[in-house]
């Protein structure tokens, strides 16, 4: 199973090589394919009827527990097949539908990878494993929907639909490492013996909103569904197979896997019944006023969506029945009707539906596929769609209080997609001729046997439902309710439903019959910009973009003085923090009253009279106007303290630090005879931002010696030992010359034979630099 | 003690030879007049040696000996020799030897190839390469030093670009002042423990034999020093300077090399310090300090990436994004459980290799005087440069986090780390901006592959060896991401 899986994978590393040899049948060949895998597939059929599950395991990251396991249930199989049977569809039609197209290489790359990733999604039992699978058929999309790339709304709509897309699989990634690490399994299998848990963890909200983030991001639930009839800009074969029939079930796929592990809950049914019913109300509403063939279809495949969540939302076994069927139904018609969308672009040149009717003239067979898909979605008898709509409003009947808010809305969204399909798969075909190129005439065998046999098969199956689709569909209800089965009929009886029905026809008819008035009434409905979630996107994206820029200029701006601001910034918040942090104040009083009455002992007027002078002379430096004075001032700064070295006793240290003053005053005058005079000087504010971090940042460090003056904590291992041992080993009395020459010699040694290297490497510097200039 | 002398000089092979090899060089350089191209093979060839020799002691588990060992006669215990040190020795000498064999022909096109370039290189990576070994707080910062001294050269390596200089210029001024404060804060550990050997450390922490407030201030300032070297927020803003200033390859080598080695001073800290601080009983400071980071973390990613957004420059793009990743490693920091050390390492693995296969795209599509650089010099690449866009695409994929490229396991483990350790918003950010950066990366494929060219790059010509560093790094790329259990079991068996 792992390589039926990877075979898609496999067959997309040798595309190129397959069109190189015979660029005429690649196609054809190219479609054995999914053929195989359809084949592949059925054969587990006659087992999944018997009531098995089939899985298979293999090892690939045990250590993160990412492993390749796959399992194979009844609705895990009637998802395979439908992926691999209308593959097999679409590989063939768009291999007369691309024949001219340089790309069709690259189609066949990203659709071929794009199965492989489908199928790994609905057959892969390890939910980690699911997920790369997952965001791979974001990737393919992403690639095919940017196909015709050289149109910027092509550009727009990929990165849209990625984003989007990719985005809600990275929550649904973290749910399920959420849901991983309650339950201590990554397995789908095992999980739904955890319900209770995961229902009555304390993060159970959040698990399901990352979750459902990532499926209605998938399934283009509101508000994220924006992407899909943008995505329209695909060519029509993918519309068809990615944008219909498969990926953008995915999310609807997990949702009902997921039933048995988060489901259940009153949170489950109001999101999922709440966002599914709007967004069904809502796309099939919108859909009325399209004009563009593929943007209806598309808006009705949003409310098909909609309507799919929301039985998962009410999730009885009633509604999950109907909602395969549903689902069954609407792969069958809505496959179809994208390919005759396809032909009409192909042969007419347009997708305007106000600029195209009476074709059956010339193209009989796409009318007839037309016209057999289209009655399928509006729920005719003796269609499948027909019997998927009764199950569906049999389950809205019965959904307990709201039932009449949940049978309103799915009567309305009925009529609207009842029209919809009219407009779609029928209209066109009808009245008078009208098309806007001449050359009108019927598409190649391979691009019409495939819809053929969609439109075909969903009236023998609605016929014949008891005997065809019953037997797989009752397994992929069992796979979610073990003890449930359903019995399909085209005729239940005089019943509510088949008045509802009736009811929808009769609207829906009069709204085929009023198209005009009645986009002049929806287009009516002014709804302010800044609701749609499109728009919401766009807000986000462009506020992102100037964000990141206002951002860049404010930390970015590429001064040093600016970075080592923020740098002093944060050590005076994370270090003043910390100190704080140990609730100190009151210990830092204490310490300050402990040196200050060590300090008070021993002073004497020479230490009171020093001390002012330093103050003074830093004052002074701050004050001063020009640099010389700054210098000056900072010199006798350093020069009296030299002078407290002496005081308490430490000549070699004075004679260090005055030397080093002398020096660096000297260094400093030299400079300051090459730089230019001083002009500018900053201004009041920049300078009281300056004076707060110096504060602080001083104050920190004068806390920290204090700190440590008074309470000397530090580890006295080494300085207990060097006071014993410096005169009785060292034989010197100044325990800082014996550290220096005696107990680090070695060090010492180093340190003045890299001086001297340096003051090398300077010399000669210094030299190059004079023949330079000599020169 | 001959005996215990020749264990140690064979365990520590690795970081011996290639140390005394660099030196070597150095002096080597002096000797061999204007023929560069015994140095490049001379470099080529000290870090193939020791590539395989720290493999092999890391393949026949020799690191297993140093258990053995009763005295270090040669490091007086100033080394360790576990396995992590090697599997870190392997990584550094494979990106060294990556950038060496990509600068080459990048150095030449600049009409700027001189000798001491092989050598800092090989200098630079014995420097990580004693922070990988390092048992001993003192031992980890010359190990930093003798890196971040040999970056601010290498930074500065063209010296006749205003821009090159500039970037070593702010890279020193900026990473002295850090070094400043990681030397304070390890002096205030040795304050509160009285020692700088790890293992003591964690033995007096255990013991309870420390001053606390010494040791949080400590491990703060050594965190706002490391921060610096991994250029976390808001200690990045020299990165993008220096990396877009810095020739091509070097930014390819100190924005993932040198970043892995700080990550891995980070880990030290953790193992040692932060994770036994934490059992004890004075451990909220440590928790605060935790949140901190995590804080820190997150802000990195966020920056990092909203920034990258913004960048028309791919060099610049790219060492934004550089940011952002530290943002991704530090949350491994951050769990502080043997689980995000593995994480946070093999991140960094992942991390260098895509990483420098990128910026040694850069540095093969730029020109002579670093121009062609912006976003729309690369329309159009995969009609005129099919391999070099094909390299593209799996280094960026990787970089963005897409499965199955191995920069996806390195997020996902580092994720599931954090929700493991309790952070599961800071993982929710890290979504976040994962999907962010994926905007970017992917607005260079569209020019990449979707936007017809709109002038030729001239003045470059098909990669030759550096032909051969994208192709092992891709390779890696994509071998660790197909086949990541083998380094993560690796990792956490060595934990």
């Amino acid at each position: 199973m792992l390589i039926a899986v990877l075979s898609g994978f496999i067959v997309a590393c040798i595309v190129p090589l397959i069109f190189k040899l015979n660029r005429k049948v690649a196609g054809a060949l190219l479609s054995i394919l999914p053929l195989s895998l359809f084949i592949f597939y059925l054969q587990f059929l006659p087992n999944v009827l018997a009531g098995e599950k089939i899985l298979t395991t293999f090892y690939w990251i045990p250590s993160l527990k990412i492993n390749l396991n796959f399992m194979i249930d009844g609705l895990n199989l009637l998802f395979a097949l439908i992926i691999s049977g209308i593959g097999f569809v679409v590989y063939l039609y768009a291999s007369a539908y691309l024949a001219k197209s340089e790309k069709i290489v690259p189609f066949y790359i990203y659709i071929s990878i794009f199965m492989a990733s489908m199928l790994g999604v609905v057959t892969c039992n390890n939910t980690l494993a699911l997920f790369v699978f997952w965001e791979l058929t974001s990737i393919s999309s992403f690639l095919l929907i940017g196909f015709n790339h050289e149109q910027e709304r092509s550009r727009y709509a990929a990165l849209q639909s990625l984003l989007v897309t990719a985005g809600g699989g990275l929550a649904l990634l973290a749910s399920v490492i959420i849901i991983g690490q309650i339950a201590g399994t990554y397995e789908i299998s095992q999980m739904s013996a955890f319900h209770s848990n995961l229902i009555n963890n304390a993060l159970y909200p959040s698990i399901l909103i990352l979750f459902l983030i990532g499926t209605f991001t998938k399934s283009a639930q509101f508000p994220f569904h924006f992407w899909l009839p943008n995505a329209m800009e695909a060519p029509t074969p993918v519309s068809a197979y990615l944008h219909s029939a498969t990926m953008v079930k995915a999310g609807v796929f997990l949702m009902i896997k997921f039933l048995p592990i988060l489901g259940g809950t009153e949170l489950w049914m109001w999101l999922l019944g709440g966002f599914g019913g709007w967004t069904m109300l809502m796309a099939s509403t919108m859909a009325l006023k399209q004009t563009d063939l593929k943007r209806l279809l598309a808006y009705s495949t949003v409310s098909v969506l909609g309507t799919l969540t929301m039985l998962i939302g009410l999730g009885g076994e009633k509604a999950i029945s109907a909602m395969i069927i549903y689902l069954f139904a609407h792969s069958l018609y809505k496959g179809a009707l994208f390919l005759t969308a396809g032909i009409i672009d192909h042969e007419t040149g347009t997708r305007d539906i106000r600029n195209i009717s009476g074709l059956r003239k010339y193209l009989p067979i796409t009318a007839l596929i037309g016209v057999l898909a289209a009655l399928s979605g509006m729920g005719i008898i003796p269609f499948i769609g027909f019997i998927g709509k009764e199950m569906l409003y049999e389950t809205a009947l019965l959904s307990g209080q709201y039932s009449t808010l949940f049978i309103t809305i799915s009567v309305i969204s009925a009529v609207n997609i009842f029209a919809v399909m009219a407009y779609s798969g029928i209209l066109p075909f009808f009245g008078e001729y009208k098309s806007p190129s001449e050359h009108v005439h019927e598409a190649p065998f391979q691009m019409t046997s495939g819809p053929v046999a969609f439109a075909l098969l969903g009236l023998v199956s609605g016929l014949f439902a008891g005997s065809t689709v019953d037997g797989l569909t009752n397994k992929a209800l069992q796979s979610i309710f073990p003890s449930a089965s359903h019995h399909l009929a085209l005729f239940h009886g005089f019943n509510l439903p088949l008045l509802l029905s009736a009811l929808t026809i009769v609207v829906g008819l009069i709204f085929v019959l009023n198209r005009k008035s009645l986009v002049e009434f929806i287009e009516k409905i002014r709804i302010p910009e800044y609701f749609f979630p499109s728009k919401w996107y766009d807000y986000i994206f462009n506020g992102t973009l100037s964000f990141a820029e206002i951002q860049t200029k404010f930390l970015q701006n590429g001064h040093l003085r600016y970075y080592i601001f923020t740098i002093l910034a944060l050590f005076i918040l994370l270090v003043g923090g910390s100190f704080f942090g140990f609730n100190t104040s009151g210990s830092i009083l204490n310490a300050f009253a402990i040196s200050i009455e060590r300090s008070i002992a021993g002073i004497d007027i020479y230490d009171i009279s020093m001390l002012i002078t330093v103050l003074i002379a830093s004052v002074f430096a701050l004050l001063s106007q020009g640099r010389l004075s700054a210098i000056a001032s900072m010199g006798i700064v350093g020069a009296l303290i030299s002078l407290i070295y002496i005081i308490y006793g430490a000549p070699d240290l004075a004679m260090t630090q005055l030397s080093i003053e002398t020096l660096s005053v000297i260094l400093f005058v030299l400079v300051l005879y090459k730089l230019p005079r001083f002009f500018t000087y900053s201004k009041l504010k920049t300078r009281i931002r300056d004076l707060v971090i110096a504060l602080a940042f001083g104050s920190i460090f004068t806390m920290i010696i204090i700190f440590v003056s008074a309470y000397g904590k530090f580890d006295t291992g080494l300085s207990e030992y060097f006071a014993q041992t410096s005169y009785l080993i060292g034989h010197g009395k100044n325990i800082v010359n014996v550290i220096l020459v005696d107990f680090r010699g070695f060090d010492t040694m180093g340190e003045i034979t890299v001086l001297s290297i340096a003051a090398v490497g300077v010399y000669s510097l210094l030299r190059l630099r004079k023949q330079g200039g000599e020169q | 003690m001959a005996n215990e002398i020749i264990k140690e000089l064979s365990l520590g092979f690795p970081i011996f030879f290639i140390s005394a090899m660099g030196i070597l060089l150095v002096i080597f350089d002096a000797i061999t007049g204007k023929n560069k191209i015994i140095n490049y093979i001379f470099a080529i060839a000290i870090l193939s040696i020791t590539i395989c020799s720290a493999g092999w002691i890391l393949f026949s588990q020799y690191y297993n000996e140093a258990n053995n060992l009763v005295i270090h006669p040669i490091s007086m215990g100033m080394l360790a020799y576990n396995g992590y040190a090697y599997i870190f020795d392997v990584i550094f000498g494979i990106a060294a030897l990556l950038t060496i064999i990509a600068a080459r022909e990048y150095n030449e096109r600049a009409e700027f190839e001189y000798k001491e370039f092989y050598s800092l290189v090989v200098l630079a990576t014995s420097g990580m390469m004693m922070i990988a070994h390092s048992a001993d707080l003192l031992l980890m910062f010359i190990g930093i030093e003798f890196m971040s001294i040999t970056f601010y050269v290498l930074a500065g390596y063209f010296r006749k670009r205003v821009t090159s200089v500039e970037a070593a210029l702010k890279y020193f001024l900026l990473g002295a002042f850090a070094s400043g404060f990681l030397l304070y804060g390890i002096a205030l550990i040795y304050g509160a423990t009285g020692t700088l050997t790890f293992q003591t450390i964690s033995q007096k922490i255990t013991a309870q034999d420390y001053n606390n407030l010494y040791l949080i201030l400590g491990i703060t300032l050594v965190f706002i020093g490391l921060s610096f070297k991994i250029a976390a927020f808001p200690f990045h803003q020299w990165a993008p300077d220096v990396y877009h200033g810095a020739p091509t390859v070097i930014s390819g080598f100190l924005s993932t090399a040198g970043k892995a080695a700080a990550i891995f001073a980070l880990i030290l800290i953790g193992k040692n310090i932060m994770f036994v601080a934490i059992r004890t009983l004075d451990s909220n400071h440590i928790i605060t300090l935790q949140n901190i980071l995590a804080v820190l973390s997150a802000a990195t990613m966020l920056v990092g990436n909203i920034t990258a957004i913004a960048q028309n420059n791919v060099k610049r793009m790219l060492a934004y994004s550089s940011v952002a990743h530290a943002g991704y490693m530090l949350m491994g920091i951050v769990a502080n459980t043997p689980d995000g050390w593995a994480g946070a390492s093999f991140y960094a693995a992942v991390y260098v290799f895509m990483q420098i296969g990128s910026f040694a795209i850069v540095a093969n599509l730029e020109d002579k005087d670093g121009e062609y650089l912006d976003f729309s010099h690369y329309s159009g690449l995969y009609k005129t440069r099919p391999f070099i866009a094909a390299m593209m695409v799996v280094f960026l994929l990787s970089l963005a986090g897409i499965p199955p490229f191995a920069g996806f396991f390195g997020k996902y483990y580092i994720f599931k780390t954090a929700i493991d350790a309790g952070y599961l918003w800071l993982t929710i950010v890290g979504i976040v901006s994962s999907l962010i950066s994926v905007y970017f990366y992917l607005r260079l494929l569209i020019y990449i592959y979707f936007r017809e060219a709109t002038e030729q790059i001239l003045d470059t010509s098909e990669p030759r060896a550096a032909g051969f560093t994208l192709l092992i790094s891709a390779a890696l790329t994509v071998l660790l991401g197909i086949f990541p259990s083998y380094l993560i079991e690796l990792l956490l068996y060595l934990r």
